[in-house]
């Protein structure tokens, strides 16, 4: 109980919220290998999985490749990278990316999968050309799951980013591995609950993201019958 | 026969096999004379010394383990002072600052250093031992630039003006290591631009230095390949750091006479031209520091 009182002293340190090792300082830091990194990620693989979900081809490779790379040390690509690279932001992105990937590939790929035969089927007939139809049709029907799987990643990003520190990088690892170092079980412990605190943020402010997104339609559709009965004019 | 009676038979045989295995493990008429575990610093001399050390005792008749790359001084410490490892070789001077928390006792005397330093270890549970002649003592260097651009050769060539434009790199212990950033702040009164958060001496500091992203940073006096890499150190003029002399530190209750003994053995044949060419073999060339150990070892007929 004391050590949580200490844990709350220091977090409620002045001193430790301002200059380059301040909280300040490593959230937006952290922030920002975080949503570079999901961000790299959603480009590469949210295409992919809706062009090979709205075809259904290649489903099988592609969720393969996803598996594999799910099991791809994070750790053991920073330090490879490291040694290709050297010191620097690079490194840390492209370990992050590749852990970000397979998520969002995965879920995207089944999202538009899943997409009703018969709502393709009746906008091929009204006409709907390829994209068109992708963007209009099947993609806000798939948002729920395409949303799942960039919340997965974000939140598993942000949790991993910690691995920064590990070749000098900053963000909130840099208070974990600085108070191994030390013995400072108090700032280890801080810098811990910031990671996890963050984490948390991100998966509400994704949820919240998934909320806006999803059409009002579906929503409606969803959504318990009292407040359907008052929605929808009957007479 | 049916088949779950061939496999209970085939579960009870593979049983049987492995306990005859492990109980042929043991050879008759060797007793260890003990367990001793020895651990090492996050850096490769470290661990190079707690291989020397450790088979010298191994040759002795003890049974040793390793922790080798445990971490950093206060990890280590730690763990020492818990019982998790009984030896570890330490360097007088730093041991002493660390265990007397920055008080500025280390001279450039080893033997009244240690003299000193176990003062601090008696109630600790732990005893330092005899010092070796070897020293390995920090250094900071510069890349051959950055000493023609502001004409350094020595730690006080760096006016406070320079200090501020040039960015520090060290291991995350330095910030409260006396023979780093505060005994530079005190002796020779610099405060640097930024400090950035490297390792002790290794990879991550070389990157650093190669990158740019530092113009100043810890090494150590018995590093041989800064020359090839472009750096030069600065020379400590006003003696911030004292005598850095290699001594193990062990748990007085694993510190039998037979222990010491073999340990200060060691250390009467140890130098600090046998630290630099061990280091650079394992640092440079990629042999294993065990190895390199041995090879010392034998050289010097083990402790005898």
């Amino acid at each position: 109980m004391a050590f949580l009182g200490g844990v709350w002293q220091w977090l409620s340190d002045p001193a430790h919220w301002s200059g380059a090792n301040g909280i300040p300082q490593r959230l937006v830091e952290h922030i920002q290998l975080s949503a570079e990194s999901v961000a790299i990620g959603a480009l590469i693989a949210l295409p992919i999985g809706i062009l090979l979900g709205h075809y259904g081809r290649f489903g099988n490779l592609a969720i393969n490749v996803s598996n594999v790379g799910r099991a791809l040390p994070s750790f053991g690509i920073l330090v490879i990278a490291f040694q290709v690279f050297g010191l620097g932001d690079f490194p840390i992105v492209l370990s992050l990316t590749a852990l970000a990937i397979p998520p969002m590939l995965t879920n995207s790929y089944v999202a538009l999968r899943e997409v009703d035969a018969d709502v393709k089927d009746a906008a091929r007939g009204m006409g709907y050309r390829e994209l068109t139809q992708v963007l209009r049709v099947e993609l806000p029907l798939a948002v729920p799951l395409v949303m799942a799987g960039v919340r997965t990643s974000a939140v598993q990003v942000v949790a991993t980013a910690t691995l920064a520190a590990l070749i000098s990088g900053g963000g909130f690892g840099r208070y974990i591995i600085d108070g191994l170092a030390q013995q400072d079980f108090t700032k280890l412990f801080a810098g811990a609950l910031l990671v996890a605190l963050l984490a948390m943020a991100t998966e509400l402010s994704l949820s919240w993201l998934e909320r806006v997104l999803v059409p009002r339609g579906i929503r409606l559709l969803n959504a318990p019958v009292s407040s359907k009965a008052a929605t929808f004019k009957t007479a | 026969m049916n088949l779950k009676t061939n496999s209970w038979r085939l579960l009870v045989a593979l049983t049987a096999l492995m306990v005859v295995a492990s109980c042929g493990g043991t050879t008759p008429g060797t007793t260890s004379k003990g367990t001793v575990t020895v651990a090492g610093f996050n850096f490769p001399e470290s661990s190079i010394l707690a291989q020397v050390y450790g088979q010298a005792l191994a040759h002795d008749g003890y049974t040793v383990n390793y922790k080798l790359l445990l971490g950093t001084r206060p990890i280590v410490t730690t763990a020492i002072k818990a019982g998790q490892v009984d030896l570890y070789p330490g360097y007088a001077a730093s041991e002493l600052e660390f265990f007397n928390k920055g008080a500025g006792e280390a001279t450039s005397d080893p033997a009244a250093t240690t003299a000193k330093l176990n003062t601090y270890l008696q109630p600790a549970g732990l005893v330092a031992l005899t010092p070796a002649a070897a020293v390995d003592a920090n250094a900071f260097a510069v890349p051959q630039a950055t000493a023609d651009k502001y004409k350094l050769a020595k730690l006080s060539d760096i006016t406070p003006a320079i200090a501020s434009q040039l960015v520090f790199g060290a291991g995350p212990e330095c910030p409260t290591y006396k023979f780093c950033l505060p005994g530079l702040k005190s002796v020779y009164g610099l405060t640097f631009k930024a400090v950035k958060t490297l390792d002790t001496d290794g990879s991550l500091t070389r990157a650093a230095f190669k990158n740019g992203s530092i113009q100043i940073g810890l090494v150590f006096t018995t590093d041989a390949d800064l020359k090839g890499l472009g750096l030069v150190v600065l020379e400590d003029d006003k003696h911030m750091t004292a005598a850095d002399n290699v001594v193990p530190i062990v748990r007085q209750t694993v510190a039998t006479d037979n222990v010491k003994a073999v340990l200060n053995s060691i250390d009467a044949k140890l130098t600090t031209a046998d630290l630099v060419s061990m280091v650079d073999q394992v640092a440079n060339q990629h042999k294993d520091a065990d190895a390199v150990a041995t090879a010392w070892l034998q050289q010097h007929n083990y402790s005898s």
